[in-house]
């Protein structure tokens, strides 16, 4: 059985990542189960404050085109016209980058977020990461959600989540700022999903490398997900 | 048939770079946040993080999994830093004028907690700094800590614990009840 002591030391070293027996230690200590919640509300804060603000990047900033810019951009297209034939064929070749796209590369930067885990995110690190993006998460309702990050996602921190379905962890990111008019789903590079439109609140995108997975389902964990969400703006 | 697979290669290529370059947008804010947090300084920070996306584009073909991108992007901007500071012998960053000048670094937005919180992170020696960092911010398990840093799982747990216990003295947490440090 776990001492008091070696319980508290793991789990200021890494509260993230507590073991069957750690459970079972706080489970059955009120006064250890106590101090991980003081922990736990320790890390939402501390979570939220490594996530300095930052200045807006000068892409992100709407700019219009001066009189000098367009006659550059005027004097540079009369240079391609002789090659117009052949770069149209090639750009028209290359796919523009939808929001599926983006949602697909997003994912790969985060290899992190697949892994198949039995523990929780704590409540208070789920609320923080939802706190961000001015929404909250019913996690009874929701399901077993395993990872949360607030994630920066064409110009704006979006929550990241993933909740472990019966067939697999399923990722799900909260697009408020993004427009869709119906359910799309998606099957790109290895990844399979749908988004979801949300009246008056963007999208939701759900997303899984598990091709066994159909569509009715990932609908389904889409219409769950959305359901769990309370908007607080 | 020839112009046909130059062309099938030359959109190939341009899928490649423009996946490249979302993927390096995608990271760039939480690459700046570490570089912050190691250098305590906006504009260093940025220097090498532009730095470090230029070195990644130019070895973009080098590195084959997109899984690799974010320890490698670390990896570079660690060693940017170091031979930044090496280089330009730059000064010590005092806290007390840090938080003086209202640095925006620090700002918390509508929790004053939050800058308190913050300028407790810069406190901490980086030794200990840059493993809670990696993990709370970049989202690293402490093997991939220990990778990056050349340590052992169990120094980097030591390290961390280490980090929390003076985080929570430093923010005036209860620590009354935290276990003593004897090298967890």
């Amino acid at each position: 059985m776990m001492e008091c002591k070696q319980y508290r030391a793991a789990l200021l070293a890494d509260p993230a990542a507590t073991t069957a027996d750690m459970r079972a230690h706080a489970a059955a200590c009120p006064a250890c189960a106590q101090f991980t919640r003081r922990i736990e509300a320790f890390e939402a804060r501390l979570t939220r404050a490594m996530r300095l603000p930052l200045p807006v990047p000068p892409a992100a900033r709407p700019s219009r085109p001066t009189v000098a810019r367009r006659r550059h951009w005027v004097a540079i297209a009369a240079s391609l016209i002789g090659a117009a034939g052949a770069s149209a064929l090639l750009w028209l070749a290359v796919p523009r980058s939808s929001l599926a796209d983006d949602v697909v590369i997003h994912m790969a930067g985060e290899p992190d977020a697949w892994r198949r885990t039995p523990i929780a995110v704590p409540p208070a690190a789920l609320d923080a990461v939802m706190q961000d993006a001015h929404m909250r998460l019913s996690a009874t309702a929701a399901g077993f959600v395993s990872y949360a990050s607030s994630c920066a996602f064409r110009g704006h921190q979006v929550p990241h989540l993933v909740v472990q379905d019966a067939s697999g962890p399923v990722t799900v990111m909260v697009l408020v700022h993004e427009a869709a008019r119906s359910a799309d789903n998606f099957d790109e590079q290895g990844y399979r999903g749908e988004i979801l439109p949300v009246p008056g609140h963007g999208a939701i995108a759900v997303l899984t490398r598990n091709q066994n997975l159909d569509a009715a389902a990932l609908d389904r964990i889409a219409l769950q997900l959305r359901a769990a969400i309370r908007w607080t703006n | 048939m020839e112009a046909d697979l130059t062309m099938r290669t030359r959109v190939g290529e341009n899928e490649k770079r423009a996946r490249f370059q979302a993927l390096c947008e995608s990271l760039r804010p939480d690459l700046l946040r570490f570089a912050l947090w190691l250098s305590r300084d906006r504009s260093l920070a940025e220097d090498v993080v532009q730095e470090a996306l230029l070195r990644a584009w130019k070895a973009q073909d080098s590195l084959q999994d997109d899984r690799a991108l974010k320890p490698w992007f670390l990896t570079i901007i660690r060693r940017e830093y170091a031979r930044t500071f090496e280089r330009k012998r730059l000064p010590t960053v005092d806290l007390d004028a840090l938080v003086a000048s209202e640095e925006p670094a620090l700002a918390g937005g509508d929790d004053p907690d939050l800058a308190e919180l913050r300028l407790a992170i810069y406190q901490l020696p980086e030794e200990y700094r840059e493993p809670l960092v990696l993990q709370v911010l970049m989202g690293f398990t402490t093997a991939e800590i220990g990778a990056q840093l050349g340590l052992s799982t169990a120094a980097v747990l030591t390290r961390l614990f280490r980090a929390r216990c003076r985080l929570r003295a430093l923010c005036g947490e209860d620590v009354s009840q935290d276990p003593e440090d004897d090298g967890v």
